[in-house]
């Protein structure tokens, strides 16, 4: 211990810890060659451009480049947090993600059980491609869809209307349907494919375990419940961190195409303020970097307490 | 086993490396220059009258010329796709590489490129009061040529046309010097200053005389709902529940409703006090919001209008003969396209569908200056001078009498020629299509994109291949909107508030206002809750709007 504390030891022990990470690289050299098109890829268009929310803080003029704009401190922010639609977006924003991860979160591991309590591995292989299917289809595919099933002239109108007598119900233009209209595509659309995760994750739990239970008397339903579920708990914490780190962005495409000015007022989240504030008009690219920063910001804050309640609750986090 | 190990894991490596590259890798393919066929061709023959008009260049060396905007057909070879290009690009001799760019994205991709300093030659910047600020950024940047001080004499025809624009003029004094070219959408025949929009109502004529009401050039709001509602009762189209009286998108709505009765609805202006206030706090703005509610409510509107994408209002209309109602735009040069399309669709008698004008509820005609310009030309700051003079050279023979009217008509000798008294005569059959769809047109080239600086609108007053009885009615439909309106209720353009670029404006502009209106209408529960939802979103608004206010007040 003393050793560590001083730093006088600490030296040799970096070098050698060096050394052996480079002997290490040299050993599996072929991995990690297919690894750097990755790292440089990630180098290029993810962390180099970070340079660019600079621009939160600056007047961006063009002709001086992003590094050459001038400061402007927080004046960007003080604008935005001027605008009422700003307010009402993140609220907004909130509401429909924190809906995700309460009715959308689960779907797909609920699916991933109950797919892998199927018996015949056909029907699994079937029903599993059924499901993922969805994932592959763009949201303007999935929003026209929508338009002729719960249009007022739609498959499900024409049904009520002619089973029921039952005049057209605006599904697509009533606020109040709006979030359920979005838990369900988004449950539908990616609980499939979501559920890939943590199948393989049940596909990592030991057989005799299974196997032990069945012979002790458990049920099916205890056996999911006992040994299931929590072979997958790592699986579903990360997932859940990640998440809610990601509470205040995401959905942009499904959004952007379902709402209509009718539902406006409750799918204007903060991406949907970004895409309006950026594309209506001129462009005012600082303007856009401070919503998107602050967004970012909060993004990183989420996450890192939702890492640190976890951590508190269940011992194990995302962040080690 | 170890080395194919490795060899694949190397070349996996490669592969994705390689990808990478790609992604970033510059299209060579743009960089070259083609030069396009030579033979001479019929065009070419047949239109000597017109070659000699500027035959006193000759252009030796071939220049490459890149050019963007959103009216290009992707793509349409715009060098030798047809006769039309074929005959232009040799007669200039040039290589024409257009890009284009997605209606929705005109100003937020043109001026991503701007600002990279990485535009083509050539490009049509979507200049209105929401992008003026940009241009200003753009001007004070050098982020776009200024033309030479001399242009005008250099271009004398295309100077005249600029004359005309009102904006150009304008921005020229602002900025002290040219950086725009607005396009005119009239020259020869501009109706009249301030300048009408061709924004219509469509109406069903059949519908309207089954229903036992008279066919007019013009009607108010109040009288297109009563007309409506009977519509929806006589169904006078055996159509039932497929019946739409009025078809609108909300953007239409908000224009038929909001804008054809409060003139200032969605901008500032002074009062009679002299002081700026905010339109859509204007008594008719309400009133429009009033009846647009009880459209909706009442089920003359569209149920679902806010549904509707660009458009599918024109659709229900013209191509599926559902709707009785629309309002749409009624250009000069698709006073007969429409209704040819309307007949061929439909299977109707082509004058079942007529435009007229529509008013307020005070009877008169209510517009803001549509401003005589459609999108301005600018150049590259790094436009080679050579390529600049020769599109320049283009856009002065597009000014001229000839070239004008083969932006629209196609290529003289072969598709129309003057008579002695110096009129449009056609030489085209009836059946045959000049512009479209390539595939279908004989030239999808023509329209506005090979150097076009008069639009069509102009040339369609005179154009023989528009029945003159329809060319008549859209000479009406203007003529009516200044008779039968007030210089308060269609103003002229106040510069003031058109060009005022601040912080404060550019948050203004960004409210989305058929959008909030459309919400509002639609939340509605009554009439009252209408207004109630309407004061709220007033008071909420005002954080915006008052700095604006403030500002254009102190000026």
């Amino acid at each position: 211990m003393m050793s560590q504390a001083s730093g006088y030891v600490d030296k040799p022990d970096f070098k050698s810890r060096i050394a052996r990470i480079w002997v290490n690289v040299q050993k599996n050299r072929e991995r990690y060659i297919l690894v750097l098109p990755g790292l440089v890829w990630y180098a290029i268009f993810a962390y180099i451009p970070i340079y660019g929310l600079s621009l939160a803080f600056k007047k961006f003029i063009a002709k001086l480049g992003i590094f050459g704009s001038p400061w402007i401190g927080l004046y960007n922010f003080r604008n935005v947090f001027q605008d009422p639609s700003f307010v009402e977006s993140i609220l907004t924003t909130l509401i429909i993600n924190v809906g995700r991860l309460i009715f959308v979160f689960p779907f797909p591991i609920f699916l991933a059980l109950i797919i892998n309590e199927l018996r015949l591995n056909r029907t699994k292989k079937i029903l599993q491609s059924i499901y993922t299917f969805p994932h592959f289809l763009s949201w303007v595919i999935v929003a026209s869809v929508m338009i002729n099933i719960l249009g007022q002239k739609g498959l499900v109108n024409s049904f009520l209307g002619m089973f029921f007598n039952i005049e057209p119900i605006s599904f697509l233009g009533t606020p109040s349907y709006f979030r359920p209209l979005l838990y369900i595509t988004d449950a539908w659309k990616g609980a499939g494919w979501s559920a890939i995760i943590y199948m393989a994750s049940i596909s990592g739990i030991d057989v005799e375990q299974y196997e032990a239970a069945e012979i002790d008397g458990a049920s099916r339903l205890q056996r999911m419940w006992h040994i299931t579920l929590p072979g997958i708990k790592s699986t579903i914490v990360v997932l859940f961190i990640l998440a809610v780190g990601n509470l205040m962005s995401g959905g942009f495409d499904q959004i952007f195409n379902l709402s209509n000015p009718a539902t406006i007022k409750v799918a204007e989240t903060l991406d949907m303020y970004i895409y309006r504030i950026t594309f209506s008009g001129s462009v005012d690219f600082s303007f856009s970097s401070a919503v998107a920063l602050f967004r970012s910001v909060v993004n990183l804050v989420l996450l890192l307490v939702a890492d640190r309640v976890i951590r508190r609750i269940d011992g194990s986090g995302l962040l080690g | 086993m170890k080395n194919v190990k490795r060899f694949i894991c190397l070349l996996l490596a490669a592969v994705l490396v390689l990808g990478l590259v790609a992604c970033g890798g510059k299209d060579s393919s743009n960089d070259q220059t083609e030069a396009p066929d030579t033979q001479n061709n019929q065009a070419t023959n047949n239109n000597e009258s017109s070659e000699n008009e500027s035959a006193e260049k000759k252009y030796e060396e071939k220049v490459t010329i890149t050019y963007a905007c959103p009216q290009v057909v992707e793509g349409f070879d715009y060098t030798e796709g047809d006769d039309y290009v074929k005959w232009m690009s040799e007669k200039f001799n040039y290589v024409f590489e257009t890009t284009n760019i997605p209606w929705g994205e005109w100003h937020s991709m043109l001026s991503t490129w701007i600002m990279a300093q990485n535009m083509p030659d050539v490009a049509i910047y979507n200049y209105g009061e929401g992008t003026h600020a940009d241009a200003v950024n753009f001007v004070e940047q050098g982020l776009i040529k200024r033309l030479p001080d001399d242009w005008k004499t250099r271009w004398p025809k295309v100077a005249e046309v600029y004359g005309v624009t009102t904006l150009g003029p304008m921005l020229e004094e602002l900025f002290e010097g040219t950086y725009f070219i607005p396009r005119a959408r009239f020259f020869y025949n501009l109706p009249g200053d301030p300048l009408a929009d061709h924004w219509s109502l469509w109406v069903r004529t059949d519908w309207i005389e089954a229903v036992g009401k008279e066919v007019k050039n013009h009607y108010t709001i109040p009288e297109v709902l009563e007309i409506a509602r009977l519509i929806k009762e006589q169904d006078p189209g055996n159509l039932g529940s497929n019946l739409i009286p009025i078809s609108m998108t909300a953007g239409n709505a908000a224009r038929f409703f909001l804008e054809a009765n409060s003139t200032h609805w969605d901008t500032f202006y002074k009062d009679e006090s002299g002081q700026y206030v905010w339109g859509a706090t204007a008594e008719q703005t309400l009133e429009g919001l009033k009846l647009w509610y009880q459209a909706y409510k009442e089920g003359l509107l569209d149920p679902e209008f806010y549904l509707l994408q660009h458009e599918q209002d024109m659709e229900k209309f013209q191509t599926l003969g559902i709707a009785g109602v629309s309002y749409l735009g009624a250009q000069t040069a698709d006073v007969w396209n429409y209704r040819e399309s309307f007949m061929n669709d439909t299977g109707n008698d082509p004058d079942a569908m007529k435009f007229a004008t529509l008013l307020g509820t005070d009877g008169y005609y209510h517009q803001r200056d549509l401003i005589n310009y459609w999108g301005a030309i600018i150049f590259s700051p790094d436009v080679e001078d050579k390529v600049f003079e020769r599109w320049m050279d283009v856009m002065e023979f597009q000014c001229s009498e000839d070239g004008y009217v083969q932006t629209a008509m196609g290529l003289k000798g072969v598709d129309w020629d003057r008579d002695e008294e110096g009129n449009i005569v056609s030489l085209v059959d009836e059946d045959v299509l000049l512009a479209g769809a390539p595939g279908e047109a004989k030239y999808p080239s023509l329209g506005h994109v090979v150097g076009s600086v008069i639009l069509w609108d102009d040339l369609a007053f005179d154009n023989p291949n528009i029945p003159e009885k329809y060319r008549e009615e859209s000479k009406a439909l203007y003529q009516n909107r200044y008779d039968l309106s007030t210089p308060e209720t269609f103003t002229k353009v106040d510069w003031t508030v058109w060009t005022h670029s601040t912080e404060n404006m550019r948050r203004a502009r960004s409210i989305d206002y058929p959008t909030e209106f459309a919400n509002i209408v639609t939340t509605a529960t009554s009439e009252d809750h209408l207004v109630e939802l309407y004061n709220k979103w007033i008071d909420e608004q005002m954080s915006i709007i008052q700095p604006v206010l403030d500002e254009l007040n102190s000026k």
